[in-house]
This record gives C-alpha cells, sequence and structure tokens, in this order.
C-alpha cells in the first residue's frame, strides 16, 4: 500500500521506499521541487517558503529556496545519488493575492520561482518538468517508485508535470 | 525564544485579550448598521497558535476556505485576515444577506463582495478600538478575498510576517442573528516594528 510522507512548511523529505509518496499540501505562493535519481529511484522533495536566506539568519536552511535546493541535493548526494544523474521538478510559487494594491512586495510565489531557476541553473541542473506561478493553490505529490509528479488545485483534475 | 519575544507574547498578549473584546463588538455592531438589524458576537477566544498548525486547525492544508486578508499601516503595521470554510463561508453570506441557509450555492462576484465588505468593517471596526486602547492610529488596505486550499492562503500570512512570530494571535469570534451563528477565525499578525513599539508602551 501507498505511504504518504508529508512534506510540511519549510521541511524537505528524501526516501528511496518505493511505496512512499512524498506529498506538500496547498502549496501557495510556496513551491515544491523534486528531486530524483533514476539509478538508485532515490526521491527527495523541499517545501520552501521563502526565495533567500537572509546572511547571518539562524532560520533553517529547508524554509528558502537557494539554500533548500542545495540540502536537499546534499541529503540526496549522501544518500548515494550523483548528481548528474538528478532529474528536477516543481511546482508551485503562485500569487495568491491578486488585488489592486496588493502587487509589488507580494509577489513571492514569482520571487520564489525566479530564486530556484537561478540556483538550479548555477548548479547545472535543468527542470524535466514544472507548473508554476497562477493564482491558484496546488498540492504536489512525488513518486519514489518513477519520480513523477502530480498536482491538484481546486476545480481541476490532477495532472502529471 | 528570545526575551524580547517572551514579552512580547506575554504583554501583547493580555493587550489583545481587551483590543479584542473591544474590537469585534465594534465590529458586531459595524455589521449591524450594514445588514438593518441587530447582529451580536460571543466573547471572542483569544489563543496564540503555532504557525504551522494554522492549516491542521482549519480542516488540514488542502480543505477549501475563504480567506479575506488585509494590510494593517499607519502607526501599527501588520496584517489581519479572516478565514472560514468554504460551506461556513456560504452561510456566513447567507446571515449577511438575511437568506434562509443554503440559499448561497458559490461564491460570484456579490457573495465576495459581501465576505469583502466584512473584512472591511472588522478591520476597521477592529482597528479603532486598537486606537482608542493604545493612541496608535492604523487603517486597513481593501481586503483581498482568497478562495483557495486552506494551506495556499496561509503561505501569504507565513511568508510576509517576520521570523519573530512563530506564533499568531487567533481570535474566534461567533456572530448571532436571529437565532442563527457563523463562526470566524480572525488572524492578527502585527509587523516586527509594531511589536516592539506596543510592547514599549509607543
Amino acid at each position: 500500500m501507498d505511504n504518504i510522507i508529508t512534506v510540511g512548511l519549510g521541511e524537505y523529505a528524501v526516501s528511496k521506499d518505493p511505496l512512499d509518496i512524498l506529498v506538500a499540501y496547498g502549496l501557495g505562493s510556496c513551491v515544491g521541487i523534486g528531486m530524483y535519481d533514476q539509478k538508485i529511484r532515490l526521491a527527495g522533495l523541499l517545501h520552501a517558503l521563502l526565495p533567500v536566506h537572509p546572511l547571518g539568519s539562524a532560520d533553517e536552511n529547508s524554509r528558502y529556496v537557494d539554500t533548500g535546493i542545495q540540502l536537499l541535493i546534499e541529503e540526496m548526494i549522501k544518500k548515494g545519488a550523483d548528481h548528474s544523474r538528478l532529474v528536477v521538478r516543481m511546482a508551485g510559487g503562485a500569487n495568491m493575492l491578486v488585488a489592486p494594491g496588493f502587487t509589488g512586495s507580494f509577489n513571492i510565489g514569482t520571487r520564489n520561482v525566479e530564486t530556484a531557476y537561478t540556483t538550479l541553473n548555477k548548479l547545472k541542473l535543468t527542470l524535466a518538468g514544472k507548473e508554476v506561478g497562477g493564482t491558484q493553490g496546488r498540492t504536489v505529490k512525488f513518486y519514489v517508485k518513477d519520480g513523477r509528479m502530480t498536482i491538484r488545485s481546486i476545480g481541476n483534475q490532477e495532472r502529471e508535470v | 525564544m528570545s526575551e524580547s519575544s517572551q514579552k512580547f507574547d506575554q504583554e501583547l498578549h493580555s493587550l489583545l485579550v481587551v483590543m479584542a473584546n473591544e474590537g469585534i463588538h465594534n465590529a458586531a455592531k459595524g455589521m449591524s448598521d450594514m445588514v438593518g438589524e441587530s447582529l451580536s458576537v460571543d466573547q471572542p477566544l483569544v489563543k496564540r497558535v503555532p504557525i504551522r498548525e494554522i492549516p491542521n486547525l482549519l480542516g488540514g492544508p488542502e480543505a477549501e476556505a475563504v480567506g479575506i486578508y488585509l494590510r494593517v499601516e499607519g502607526q501599527i503595521g501588520g496584517q489581519m485576515m479572516l478565514v472560514v470554510p468554504y460551506a461556513k463561508a456560504l452561510e456566513l453570506v447567507d446571515l449577511m444577506m438575511n437568506v434562509p441557509v443554503g440559499t448561497t450555492q458559490n461564491l460570484g462576484a456579490i457573495e465576495r463582495s459581501a465576505l469583502q465588505e466584512m473584512g472591511n468593517l472588522t478591520g476597521s471596526f477592529f482597528l479603532n478600538a486598537v486606537a482608542a486602547t493604545t493612541g496608535l492610529n492604523a487603517r486597513p488596505s481593501p481586503p483581498a478575498v482568497m478562495v483557495d486550499m486552506i494551506g495556499a492562503i496561509i503561505d501569504i500570512i507565513l511568508a510576509t510576517s517576520d521570523n519573530l512570530s512563530e506564533t499568531v494571535l487567533m481570535l474566534q469570534a461567533k456572530f448571532l442573528r436571529n437565532g442563527r451563528e457563523a463562526e470566524v477565525d480572525f488572524w492578527i499578525i502585527p509587523d516586527r516594528n509594531t511589536i516592539e513599539n506596543m510592547v514599549k508602551g509607543e
């Protein structure tokens, strides 16, 4: 039977149990970044809240997109993954507030996604699939057995990225 | 937890218990004026809730909810959010529009606007009470209504609040009209400098 592992806000999880499904529920401006090493069937999912880790801050690295991605890679490599084999998928980064007067400082979703692009680019990782932006929240499921990522949002069918 | 955040916890909490009562009663009065009929409100419950727990308190992060979000600007700054599970939001609209329970089936432009107005009133009246208690003036931004998964709605608060606020203040209020009731959760997240000013009594 499938085993749901909830990846909470500002957390990450790594698993090689094929029955595990890593799930980040209700991502709004947050991003879910999944990495997969097909050869050893190792999957990792990050649920990051904010784009860039402030210098000198004692906050957990997994809360931020830039440091969270690094952390996730380190964890994956520790568990036997090879950097060159990592396949990355990403979802989330919506801009939830679209009312007038709430633009600008509220586009955290966009900034999260941009930071993910920059960080992945620096690390020479390319995205195999993504569904980002928009104004709707998403639940992301990442399947350890095959590295598939699916998304659900209210009023829409579950789909794959 | 740092010394200053502990101080914030205790002092702001007791201050907010006073203001919450005043503010929510004020808000009910404002809404009564709006609907043209007396609307009362129960004694609000004031609690501190860890940020991460919020989605679980409201039926899980995937549960559909309505969030009415306001920024607070002025001598005090912060964020206010009214959160209602989706089904309850429909009842709240019924209550405000004085139609039988179950009449409102979805949230179209009129219904959203009613909820916006409610956010507006609640926010303004709450801030009036804050001003009366502390002498600090602030006004709310126009409210934004979000209908989505609770986790996604809450992201706004989480992403824009300072790390200092690892817990947020929740006021749980029940509005009553002709024997009908609607429960609304208010989340109050003051900005960091506001917290400091309030505690210093400035």
